[in-house]
């Protein structure tokens, strides 16, 4: 009976975690998520002006032919933000895919080796996590200078520690259970069990665990981008705009507030979708 | 287990922990030795040059050798000259990172107070401030730390006309003598400190209030404001401590871009300037220093978890 009756009291007396949300699908968000996404990744095929090309003096207020002004060298912002968003959005990804790979691959193979084989993976994970995310890209930067795969590939190893240990303890719990015990006991091999039992069950938390990587590389990519690293140059870059610009911040507020309130609006849609999605699955599985 | 292994076991390893990331930062700065000759001698410097340059820098011995000179020196309080203005990395280190200790310091005496008083109070009572409080945390860690300080240049600097856009600091003198210059990169930091350290401090509470402690102490009419100090905060302490050693872990990243944004004489600055320049040996220095730094939080955090919990059993 105390198991059924700690949760209520909690919900009821003490709020806190326990507290019932209301289930409404995140129809807002998820819609702003679209938007800023399609934005991002169709806004260089509709972008009116040369997003590299200086057409005006700088720093120009926005008129009928540059609508949102033009940026420190004379560049049309309006075009410069239809194109920015592009890198950033496909690194995140491709971070958080390469990410998503190498954590749960780890992760389950943490679960299924030897305890003490799984620890000393688990060791060598949490060295890496010491270094703060943008140590690691930084340094990368600095070792592979303009490199686009260097700055896919420190996305990825910085966000990995977390994944993999989340996702070893999820595929722990799977092994330990009566069915894979009752599996293994009828003779299937250790690869079926994988296949049809383990993996299937820890899509949940791998599914929330990679949006949350997401945000967290959609945050460190912006910011590679306003430290200029990664590919460099003239390449519009919503990050590397706000850096550009902020220096003029007194001349013309359009070519570092648009892109600074692009970022927001992406990463606040995106963060608040996987926090939705952490709940309804840690709902779901408690 | 005493204090004093319990702490020289945790210094030991902290100590093989900087060993081994020096050398991975090592490993991923010099594994394209060309590019730092490059750096130095100009992209259209001519093959002897390069050769003369890279044997200059000792670029042209194996790598494992240059490692081995390197922890040498380090040893010994040197860790080589920057590529740009041969200045030694350790001066560099020694003038910048003060500055950078300052921010960091004053964050947490901005963020702590606030997020325990936040986390406390979302953890507890729960309903329409928490879900606000939590969800306006969780927007806050999701938006980059640049955005949010340009966000604070745009009002408080250009719109208000308030503070400096810039920390400009004398030459020679410390952030300290303009005041004024530190408002902005510390709100900034603070913004981010307090969303993540918020957060992690709820949860602790309401994992504390959630134990059958509380729950009769609360059933012998415990309540308000006593309930969460006498009873929840000596509970809660140990989990807190976690929390503020992260937010101080995510702090040091932080620290390198608002640093940036506001050109604030910091080592992060020093270190996107170094990777800017592809200068390698002070990407080397502060990127170790910088691990030393963060290892050094977290073995801090573990003793005053250690202490805290030694603490309780006493009481016991």
């Amino acid at each position: 009976m105390t198991t059924v009756l700690t949760p209520w009291a909690r919900r009821t007396r003490t709020g806190g975690l326990g507290t019932p949300r209301r289930h409404r699908p995140p129809l807002l968000i998820g819609a702003g998520t679209l938007l800023v996404l399609l934005f991002a990744l169709a806004g260089p095929l509709v972008a009116p002006h040369s997003p590299t090309a200086q057409l005006a003096a700088p720093f120009q207020q926005p008129d009928g032919r540059f609508l949102l002004g033009t940026d420190v060298l004379g560049r049309d912002v309006g075009s410069r933000v239809l194109s920015g968003g592009r890198t950033i959005v496909l690194t995140a990804l491709a971070g958080t895919a390469a990410a998503g790979v190498v954590g749960i691959t780890a992760g389950v193979l943490a679960a299924l080796a030897s305890r003490r084989l799984g620890d000393l993976l688990l060791r060598c994970v949490d060295a890496l996590a010491v270094l703060p995310a943008l140590l690691v890209v930084l340094v990368l930067a600095a070792g592979f200078p303009g490199s686009h795969t260097a700055l896919v590939a420190s996305v990825a190893l910085a966000t990995v520690p977390f994944s993999t240990r989340v996702l070893r303890a999820a595929a722990d719990t799977v092994l330990s259970s009566g069915y894979v015990e009752a599996a293994l006991a009828r003779g299937d091999t250790r690869w079926a069990v994988l296949r049809h039992d383990v993996l299937p069950n820890i899509a949940g938390p791998a599914l929330t665990d990679t949006a949350l990587r997401l945000v967290a590389s959609l945050h460190l990519t912006a910011t590679a981008g306003f430290l200029g690293l990664g590919p460099g140059g003239a390449t519009p870059d919503w990050g590397r705009m706000v850096s550009e610009n902020v220096p003029g911040a007194t001349l013309a507020a359009t070519p570092f507030l648009a892109p600074a309130l692009l970022l927001v609006l992406l990463s606040v849609c995106v963060g608040l979708l996987a926090g939705r999605l952490a709940d309804t699955v840690g709902r779901g599985a408690g | 287990m005493s204090l004093i292994a319990f702490v020289g076991r945790r210094l030991m390893g902290a100590a093989v922990l900087l060993v081994v990331l020096s050398a991975a930062i090592f490993a991923a700065t010099a594994v394209l030795p060309g590019d730092a000759v490059s750096a130095v001698a100009g992209m259209d410097a001519s093959d002897a040059q390069r050769a003369e340059v890279r044997a200059e820098l000792g670029l042209d011995r194996p790598v494992a050798e240059r490692y081995a000179d390197w922890v040498a020196g380090a040893v010994r309080g040197d860790l080589g000259r920057g590529f740009v203005g041969e200045r030694p990395v350790t001066d560099v280190l020694a003038t910048r990172l003060p500055n950078s200790l300052l921010l960091a310091g004053l964050t947490l005496a901005v963020t702590a107070p606030l997020a325990a008083l936040l986390g406390l109070w979302t953890g507890l009572r729960g309903g329409g401030a928490d879900r606000f409080v939590s969800t306006a945390a969780q927007v806050l860690a999701a938006v980059p730390e640049f955005v949010i300080a340009a966000l604070l240049v745009a009002v408080l600097a250009v719109w208000l006309e308030l503070l400096p856009r810039v920390s400009v600091i004398p030459l020679g003198g410390t952030p300290l003598d303009v005041p004024h210059a530190l408002i902005l990169p510390v709100l900034t930091l603070s913004a981010v400190g307090l969303a993540v350290a918020t957060r992690l401090l709820r949860v602790s509470a309401a994992d504390v209030a959630a134990t059958p402690y509380i729950e009769a102490a609360r059933l012998n009419g415990v309540r308000g404001v006593r309930l969460a100090v006498r009873h929840i905060l000596p509970n809660a302490a140990g989990p807190a401590v976690q929390a503020l050693t992260l937010t101080t872990g995510a702090l040091v990243g932080s620290a390198v871009v608002v640093e940036n944004v506001f050109d604030y004489p910091g080592i992060g600055r020093e270190l996107q300037l170094a990777v800017a320049a592809r200068d390698i040996p002070m990407v080397q220095g502060i990127a170790t220093a910088l691990a030393g730094v963060m290892l050094l939080v977290l073995l801090t955090g573990d003793i005053c978890a250690r202490l805290l919990d030694a603490r309780k059993g006493h009481q016991r």
